[in-house]
């Protein structure tokens, strides 16, 4: 068991960490306003040469595992999670491309992978690959962005691309702003189609693991943003986290942060390591993500009073952005159900894990 | 097991065979009897054999994990089997550290040494606790007075683990309660001093397999040379044997941690077990009640572990100790108690191992600091809470 960071890790973290505070965290609501991320910064994070870090290297990527992604989510959602997903213009579709294709499918992509605006998105639908050969119809009512030129379809059984065939209409959107907000719609023939349950359980992991990642950084966002504010605030003669109440409610949420953080580690090493418990280990780090948000998220609320309460304050959004992740990847209970269904295999556990 | 050498798998193998065999029937037989296994009980003999048989894991120079992580593995492996027989292991005990570190060689040779013989059982115990100060050992009334004889030690004790067979107790008492903690030494009560008296072993909810000790300590007499570091000027720190003594338990925080996980997969086990075998697995709610549960035991695995390995690396780990020992606890408690309930009316009848560590694992929250201790550790860390 080693709890190392390498050193390339290491130089990745300080940079996105740098980005992220300097040209995000500073725009939050003109993001979140303008729904999407100005070129500006969408230019400075290629410029970085961080926006194909899933692609394999010889798709032109930088081939990182999981572990990579999993650290870098949670620094850009630190920061803006709504704008990590604006800068992300494959993942977690490409997941799903992978799993079931491998790199000939990437490939088969072409030039159209070192395009600057191309983008992929990804939709849930149970019905994917169940019919090989046959037309797709569907739609999601909410998925975090405002276009895609490649949509792909994940289902327990399958999945599917279509690179034509869809829609991307404007919704309200509960959250994630920065991302952009659209109901799609879907209709038409698959350049490709898989059938092969395995696979989606791959990919469906590491989808997972992709959106835990975020809410893992909002909630470190909320929980570290009110911890400060609570330094600061003043009440009957001392900082409010002085008064026990408080200050063992910071604690706790620190803790539970802390207990997401090393969930979602031990299952994206799980993952690169293509060890058997990775897809139960997965779906574990995402309820345990959305089940920790419904403690950090409105209790990060909670310490900043009425101000909280205000989009003055970032700690609102932080609420509703980690909820809306948990929505996301088929959500909670489907996680539940894959978790628990993991559960009736031998795992070994403890010490013996 | 992954991300573990083979070497130190290789002892785990031989605690859980052991575990199996003799730690979990013994540990049974105390719970049901109500009171610890007598030191002449076969067990004992037994263990000193397998001790002879596997020498101590931890001082294996060809195991390549730290001393933190392989305190941590093997605490957890046996609190599996059971956490109170692990305390009634016979062995210098919790003050053993203390001893070979602050002791003098004299002390060393004379307290620490009869323990490498494995002949017969012996133990040694550590009186911290008094009746009237618990998380709070900088309160310590416990008095020492110098005297051409030696030393008289006054004051009460409580909850002392195995105390009353103990070939000496190290006791931590008052010898200049003017400094305050400065003035705190520690002093060898050997078996037998009749200035100990009162010697009481408590009646537990649970881990009953050790003894728990209260005893008096009425004009004790130790000679000088049993004052623990010998007889040295005041320290001139603030904190003298408290520090000492603070030392040792921000070590085995993560120890309690270890252990309270090994107790929280042993609950688990249990409900999984029962929930096969009854086929209440195919219940939706029983699976997501387990799903939970193999979640909470995973992440107090791997914040018990993390701690240990930032102490073997010498990277702070106060709040990750704190936090490791918190939530071990809580889990062990949460997931023995969900365990009952899995295990449904039959855990009631009282029976069955998930009811003992239900009883058991509550202990896990208050020893060593309980869990508001922790937490206000860590408030000290995170918003610099005032001492």
């Amino acid at each position: 068991m080693d709890f190392t960071q390498s050193e390339s890790d290491d130089i990745i973290a300080e940079t996105i960490g740098r980005f992220a505070v300097d040209e995000l965290r500073p725009r939050l609501r003109e993001f979140e306003v303008a729904r999407s991320v100005s070129k500006t910064v969408r230019d400075s994070y290629a410029a970085l040469g961080f926006e194909a870090l899933d692609l394999p290297e010889d798709a032109g990527g930088a081939g990182l595992g999981m572990i990579s992604r999993v650290r870098i989510n949670r620094l850009l959602a630190e920061a803006d999670a709504g704008a990590a997903l604006a800068l992300d213009r494959f993942a977690p579709a490409v997941y799903v491309i992978e799993a079931f294709g491998g790199i000939a499918a990437l490939k088969s992509f072409g030039a159209m992978l070192g395009r600057p605006d191309i983008r992929f998105a990804l939709v849930m639908d149970d019905g994917a690959g169940a019919s090989p050969g046959a037309r797709v119809e569907g739609g999601a009512a909410w998925v975090p962005a405002m276009r895609a030129d490649v949509l792909v379809g994940l289902g327990p059984q399958g999945a599917w691309v279509l690179q034509e065939g869809f829609s991307f209409e404007p919704v309200a959107g509960a959250a994630l702003h920065a991302a952009g907000a659209s109901r799609v719609r879907f209709a038409g023939t698959p350049i490709l189609v898989w059938q092969d349950p395995a696979s989606a359980a791959r990919a469906l992991a590491k989808v997972r693991l992709y959106y835990a990642s975020l809410i893992s950084g909002v909630l470190a966002d909320a929980a570290g943003f009110s911890r400060m504010y609570a330094l600061d605030r003043v009440a009957f003669g001392k900082p409010i986290a002085h008064h026990q109440a408080l200050a063992f409610l910071i604690v706790d949420m620190h803790v539970a942060v802390e207990r997401v953080g090393l969930l979602l580690e031990d299952a994206a090493r799980a993952v690169d390591a293509g060890d058997d418990r990775a897809v139960g280990a997965a779906a574990a780090a995402f309820i345990d993500a959305v089940e920790v948000s419904r403690f950090v998220g409105p209790n990060g609320v909670q310490i900043l009073g009425g101000h909280g309460f205000m989009r003055d304050f970032p700690v609102e959004k932080a609420m509703r952005d980690a909820r809306a992740l948990g929505l996301l990847a088929g959500g909670c209970d489907a996680a539940r159900e894959d978790a628990g269904a993991a559960l009736t295999a031998t795992i070994p556990l403890g010490a013996a894990a | 097991m992954n991300g573990f050498s083979p070497a130190l798998c290789a002892h785990v193998e031989r605690i859980r065979e052991w575990g199996r065999a003799e730690v979990r029937p013994a540990g049974l037989e105390a719970d049901r009897s109500g009171a610890p296994l007598p030191a002449d009980h076969p067990y004992f003999a037994k263990y000193m054999g397998f001790r002879r048989d596997n020498p101590a894991a931890l001082d294996d120079d060809s195991v390549p994990e730290g001393p933190a992580v392989r305190m941590a593995v093997f605490n957890e492996e046996n609190a599996y089997w059971d956490r109170g027989m692990g305390v009634a292991t016979p062995g210098p005990g919790l003050p053993s550290r203390i001893v070979a570190t602050s002791g003098t060689s004299d002390q060393r040779e004379r307290f620490l040494g009869p323990f490498r013989c494995t002949d017969q059982p012996r133990w040694g115990s550590f009186a911290l606790t008094e009746p009237g100060g618990g998380s709070d050992t900088a309160a310590f009334r416990t008095r020492a007075t110098r005297t051409d004889r030696g030393y008289l030690l006054s004051g009460a004790k409580c909850f002392i683990g195995n105390a009353a067979r103990a070939e000496w107790v190290l006791v931590q008492a008052n010898l200049d309660p003017e400094k305050g903690r400065a003035g705190q030494r520690a002093f060898f009560v050997e078996h037998g001093n009749r200035g100990m008296t009162g010697i009481k072993i408590e009646k537990k909810m649970g881990l009953r397999a050790y003894e728990s000790v209260s005893f008096i300590l009425e004009d004790c007499e130790v000679p000088h040379e049993n004052i623990l570091g010998g007889e040295r000027p005041a320290p001139t720190s603030r904190s003298g044997a408290y520090a000492e003594t603070m030392g040792t338990l921000n070590t085995t925080r993560v120890g309690v941690a270890a252990s309270a996980v090994g107790m929280a997969r042993s609950a688990y086990d249990e409900a999984l077990g029962f929930a096969k075998a009854s086929g209440a697995i195919k219940a939706v709610r029983v699976r997501d009640r387990l799903e939970a549960m193999h979640r909470q035991l995973r992440a107090a695995w791997l914040m018990t572990l993390r701690a240990a390995w930032k102490a073997d690396r010498k990277i702070p780990n106060i709040v990750d100790a704190s936090m490791a020992k918190v939530f071990a606890a809580e889990t062990a408690q949460e997931l023995a108690s969900a365990g009952m309930e899995i295990v449904g009316i039959e855990a009631g009848a009282g029976h069955h191992l998930v009811e003992k560590l239900f009883r058991d694992a509550k202990a896990l929250n208050i020893v060593e600091g309980t869990g508001q201790i922790q937490r206000i550790i860590m408030g000290r860390s995170l918003v610099g809470l005032p001492r």
